[in-house]
């Protein structure tokens, strides 16, 4: 168990709201190790962030983690005191987030910035973590670092503070590398530069990442091992080769038959999914996913299934496959 | 580039300034006031000896000409002289500005030193006891009237505390009319009226700077300092602070012409020999010259004052340009 490089165990996050209490993450396992990638995918509202977000203990008010453990290299970051988090985050758990626009301070100097995790875990002076920073920035692909490194964040387009944003990240050296749709915000070609930069970085450095995305594509090119997120819960997980050729729940099943096809039949419609996602207050009983669920029997209706092996080797929360139904054969 | 912008703002507030002059100019004289108080009063005064003297001042000139001898003078740095006591304007306002000057830059400072760390604190601690009561003080600030206060504390500070016994603060005056002057006379001296002007900038600029705290500390950015790992210390002081006070600047910078109009209350009760009283004791006078001046000394302090506040504003937050 503990071989893992970090294992959430059973992860219940709650935001107690005016209106109830909102579970945005409804007891979530997963594990990450050394130098592998894993994709979380989900729709909007599914909780990836949040999940993410417990793990670094960023959570912002009112949330927070009503049960499960978070253990990296065997400690539970879910009852670290705030001083053993500062020290983890940025040098043992690096994050970058979604807007690169916003999520860098306007009134100080990008090289500073990129300096100022090394100046804080590495005890560097202020000149050597500026170099330290150039270089770094120079590795992600800014030229000219030296000069870039003088300039603010609004000097710089999106994809140049991605990557200034990445270099910060990385320039601990952390085991681990989080980032929470870092590509969303940015133009295609732009998305691209930054992927294979992830890429890059998961080669070069070793670290291991965990990468949020709505693209199922990236997720295909990138990602060693795939999480599907559903309402809070894990719907399935797996090696993503095998969850994409042989989805084991039918949220991931409905998802992938909603992607475009270049090799689609003409005039063949776009198959969303329909309904719509649940009411994180008042969830529906049983599976979540019931409502909407085209392969639904009794059960689902009344109980939760638990994250359980379907196949060698994923994990899925479903009666139906759990039970040896595929749900390919099924739905032809 | 910074020089540049300055003479190009000076250039464009030389309108908003003679707009003024001209406004106080046109309002003086749509009042029915003499403007030589008192002299159909004097008995040994013959009529013809008025209309000499209202001549000679120039009063019975057409308007457009008062006003043109008036803002010629003006260019060269005149103001003119009192109508009361034939001493320049600008002599008064020199004698006075400096009192003005040391009980307005200390009140700004004590708000500045106080309002940040209780808005900090507030927005740190929201909606908890603390905040609440910081809540409670600020609305307090701005809906007790200062003169008010001004006498609250005077009968505390000054007349209880004498007849207590107790050491007791001054209830006026910038300094002891008798041996008085020197620097520990005049603080004590300062004391009241700076706090009771400090209260009002502490109530405005505390939920001011809570509020900004606030916006700032849901910034993304902030996420990112804590996703480093800095301590919560760091990254309000460092990160989010620096990034409050930058609108903060600007309501600081606009208080500047408030140097004189702000504290005019204040000056009053407590009797300090500064330009806001001065101002009121002339405009009672009928002393247009001086009233005149006054205005156009304030409408300069309001232009300076955008311009400073501007100018602190792009050495904050480098994204501004001089546009
Ligand atoms: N501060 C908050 N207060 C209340 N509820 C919150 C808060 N933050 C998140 N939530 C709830 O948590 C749920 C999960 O949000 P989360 O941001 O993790 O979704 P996500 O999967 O990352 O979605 P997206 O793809 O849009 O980023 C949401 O439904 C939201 O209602
Ligand atoms: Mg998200």
């Amino acid at each position: 168990m503990a071989d893992h490089l970090l294992e959430v165990q059973d992860l219940h996050t709650v935001f107690p709201t005016k209106d109830g209490v909102v579970k945005a993450v409804d007891g979530v396992s997963f594990h990450l190790d050394p130098g592998e990638t894993l994709g979380i995918v989900g729709e909007s509202g599914s909780g990836k962030s949040v999940t993410v977000l417990s793990v670094m203990r960023l959570l912002q008010r009112p949330g927070r983690i009503a049960s499960g453990r978070i253990l990296y290299k065997g400690r539970d970051l879910a009852k670290a005191s705030d001083p053993e988090m500062q020290e983890i985050r940025g040098e043992e758990i690096a994050m970058i987030f979604q807007d690169p626009m916003t999520s860098m301070n306007p009134v100080f100097k990008t090289g500073w910035q990129v300096g100022e995790p090394l100046r804080l875990h590495k005890n560097f002076d202020a000149k050597k973590a500026l170099k330290e920073a150039v270089g770094f920035l120079h590795k992600v692909g800014i030229p000219e670092a030296d000069k870039r490194a003088d300039q603010y964040p609004h000097e710089f387009s999106g994809g140049m503070r991605q990557r200034a944003m990445i270099a910060m990240g990385l320039s601990t050296g952390p085991n681990v590398l989080i980032a929470d749709e870092p590509t969303t915000a940015l133009d295609v070609t732009i998305q691209a530069q930054i992927l294979d930069l992830l890429r890059k970085v998961n080669h070069d450095f070793g670290t291991a990442t965990i990468l949020i995305t709505h693209n199922l594509g990236v997720v295909a090119g990138m990602c060693e091992r795939v999480m599907v997120m559903y309402a809070g819960k894990v719907a399935e997980q797996g090696p993503t080769e095998d969850v994409f050729a042989n989805p084991k729940h039918p949220y991931t099943w409905s998802l992938l038959r909603s992607i475009p096809r270049l090799d689609a039949q003409e005039h063949e419609p776009l198959r969303a999914i329909e309904g719509l996602p649940p009411d994180l207050i008042n969830p529906p009983t049983g599976c979540p996913f019931h409502p909407r669920c085209p392969f639904r029997i009794d059960r689902c209706i009344r109980e939760m299934p638990p994250l359980e092996p379907v196949g060698p080797t994923q994990l899925a929360t479903c009666w139906v496959t759990q039970a040896g139904r595929d749900l390919n054969e099924a739905a032809s | 580039m910074l020089a540049r912008y300055v003479v190009r703002r000076v250039v464009a507030s030389i309108p908003v300034v003679f707009g003024v002059t001209l406004i106080t100019f046109g309002l003086l004289h749509a009042t029915s006031g003499a403007f030589v108080p008192g002299l159909e009063l004097n008995p040994n005064l013959r009529p013809e000896d008025i209309i000499r003297i209202r001549n000679n001042l120039g009063l019975n000139d057409p308007l457009p000409v008062q006003y043109w001898h008036w803002i010629s003078g003006l260019l060269h740095g005149d103001f003119g002289r009192s109508l009361v006591d034939g001493s320049p304007v600008l002599r008064h306002i020199s004698d006075r500005l400096p009192n003005t000057i040391e009980l307005t830059i200390t009140a700004i400072l004590l708000g500045i030193l106080i309002s940040i760390p209780l808005g900090v604190v507030g927005a740190l601690r929201r909606g908890s006891v603390i905040d609440n009561f910081f809540t409670f003080l600020s609305v307090a600030g701005v809906s007790i009237p200062s003169f008010w206060l001004a006498l609250l504390l005077i009968l505390l500070f000054s007349v209880s505390f004498h007849a207590w016994g107790l050491p007791w603060l001054p209830s006026g005056g910038a300094e002891s009319a008798f041996g008085g002057g020197d620097p520990i006379d005049r603080i004590t001296h300062l004391i009241l009226p700076a706090t009771c002007l400090a209260f009002v900038y502490i109530a405005i600029w505390s939920r001011f700077t809570r509020s900004s705290m606030l916006e700032v500390l849901s910034q993304d950015y902030v996420r990112t300092a804590r996703a480093k790992g800095m301590s919560e210390r760091r990254v309000t002081y460092l990160h989010a602070l620096r990034n409050s006070l930058v609108p903060l600047v600007t309501l600081i910078g606009l208080e500047l012409p408030g140097l004189v109009s702000g504290g005019a209350i204040i000056e009053i009760v407590f009797s300090w020999p500064g330009v806001g009283r001065l101002a009121l004791e002339r405009a009672l006078q009928y002393d247009y010259t001086m009233v005149l001046g006054l205005t156009t000394f304030v409408a300069l302090l309001v232009v300076v004052g955008n311009l400073l506040a501007d100018v602190i504003y792009a050495l904050l937050d480098p994204r501004i340009r001089y546009a």
